[in-house]
């Protein structure tokens, strides 16, 4: 008998929820076998504390598949593991705290206020002298958040291109690995002699921090790694962002009450933000890998067995918010799992919360009268990507 | 109410620092866990439940 298939989002008809099948599936906490559209089969966990009992241990439950290799035929699960983000243990961490000064470290993170509200500003005067209806997710949300990262990184606007074209064919399902690795050659060779060039001629920007930073330490990071550091960032920096931003906005628009709370008080951009994250995020799940005999709910796990955690159903679970399926921009940001959870959660979620913060703020400030101009059911979603949202959000104001 | 953490599997994440700014900050060379109050008041309950549930690492405890 064949396994039933991973549940994944179908934004055509529900843009804003996981599934259905999720809600039986978590009220039971039973884990089930399901098979992935690469052809690996798995173990399915879809409640919130199965989920963050995977990914908070590591020891037992391995990064080492990929992130998301039950998703993208780009890299398989027996690829050489060559990349921090499937490492596990000391030498992760040891990558994770030459990121953690540059991008995490509140008082870094406020010197970088600034540059986001100067680039959201800029994006919206732009908007707002544009005609309408105005494609929001290309010409604002990934406006902004490929400059956000690009300036910190310090990627002149000319090489800028090179980050759309790593993260298409990165986040793209059907991508295979040859495409994989001719479309991330020009951003790793960008990057790799850029690394050189501030070896010798350090400025203010990520990566030279990053250079110096590290030079002092017992293992200072190699030409490899800065390289494939930076461009983890770039890539995932600004189209994960960019898409929480539109499929956020469009949420937000979409639910009775939730825009009007942030117009009346454009504060709530705070709580805002990390709740469309929870709300939203992750929609198709993350890999794991057993590394010894164990069980999660009950279901015994063998060693090697994969694991995937449904992130969205995990925080629609009623044991972490009572009305979890309820959007409510107003929530006090508490625990969830949208950035992931565990040694591998989101190096960049301190970054993202501020650029969202920062355009929900701005908007609901600047463009109160923000509306989606075009029915909802004639949205196009992206379906072949592990990235969610629409894939265009025609807007207008009065 | 007692605080320990383990600056060892720490990864930097900030999250503490935001939430309970006046128990927690992160060091200036690594952005790891810097305990500033081992022994925090009462008032201070909420925010450190926070902080030990909103860590992704899971390296802070509370010990009544």
């Amino acid at each position: 008998m064949s396994l039933p298939a991973l549940p994944l989002p179908s934004e055509d008809v529900q843009p804003f929820d996981p599934p259905p099948e999720y809600a039986d599936l978590r009220s039971s906490g039973e884990v089930i076998r399901v098979a992935c559209p690469t052809g690996l089969d798995a173990w399915l966990v879809s409640d919130y504390a199965g989920v963050r009992e995977v990914l908070g241990d590591g020891r037992r439950f391995s990064a080492r598949p990929g992130q998301a290799s039950h998703m993208l035929a780009s890299y398989g699960p027996d690829a050489p593991v060559d990349n921090f983000t499937r490492w596990d243990g000391p030498e992760h961490i040891r990558i994770r705290r030459n990121f953690a000064p540059q991008v995490t470290h509140a008082r870094r993170l406020a010197e970088l206020w600034p540059l986001v509200e100067r680039i959201t500003d800029e994006a919206i005067t732009a908007m707002l002298a544009s005609p309408q209806p105005y494609p929001l997710h290309s010409r604002f949300s990934t406006s902004i958040t490929t400059s956000v990262i690009a300036e910190l990184i310090g990627v002149p606007p000319a090489e800028r291109h090179l980050l759309g074209q790593a993260a298409g064919a990165l986040f793209t399902t059907s991508t295979t690995p040859q495409e994989l690795r001719e479309a991330l050659t020009p951003l790793y060779t960008y990057l790799y002699q850029a690394v050189a060039t501030r070896r010798v001629q350090p400025g203010d920007d990520v990566l030279s921090r990053m250079i110096e930073h590290s030079a002092d330490s017992d293992r200072p990071l190699t030409d490899g790694e800065l390289t494939e550091m930076n461009a983890a960032l770039l890539v995932a920096g600004f189209d994960t962002t960019a898409s929480m931003i539109t499929h956020g906005l469009v949420t937000l628009l979409n639910k009775p009450g939730e825009w009007e709370k942030l117009v009346a008080d454009p504060d709530v951009a705070t709580s805002a933000a990390d709740e469309l994250v929870r709300y939203l995020g992750v929609g198709t799940g993350l890999l794991r890998q057993a590394t010894e005999d164990t069980e999660i709910n009950g279901q015994k796990i063998k060693t090697g067995e994969y694991v995937v955690v449904a992130v969205q159903s995990g925080n629609r679970d009623p044991a972490l918010h009572a009305d979890a399926d309820a959007l409510d921009v107003a929530r006090k940001p508490g625990p969830h799992l949208g950035f992931g959870h565990g040694a591998h959660a989101c190096v960049g979620q301190q970054i993202a919360r501020m650029e969202l913060t920062t355009v929900l703020r701005a908007l609901a400030t600047r463009v109160p009268t923000l509306r989606v101009a075009v029915p909802l059911d004639s949205l196009r979603w992206k379906t072949d990507s592990v990235v969610r949202g629409p894939v265009e959000l025609p807007v207008a104001w009065s | 109410m007692k605080v320990t953490v383990d600056r060892d599997l720490c990864i930097g994440a900030g999250n503490c620092a935001l939430t309970a700014p006046a128990v927690f900050d992160q060091d200036v060379e690594e952005a790891v866990v810097i305990l500033l109050d081992e022994s925090p008041p009462e008032s201070e309950l909420v925010a450190v439940r926070q902080a030990v549930d909103r860590c992704p690492a899971a390296v802070i405890q509370l010990h009544p």
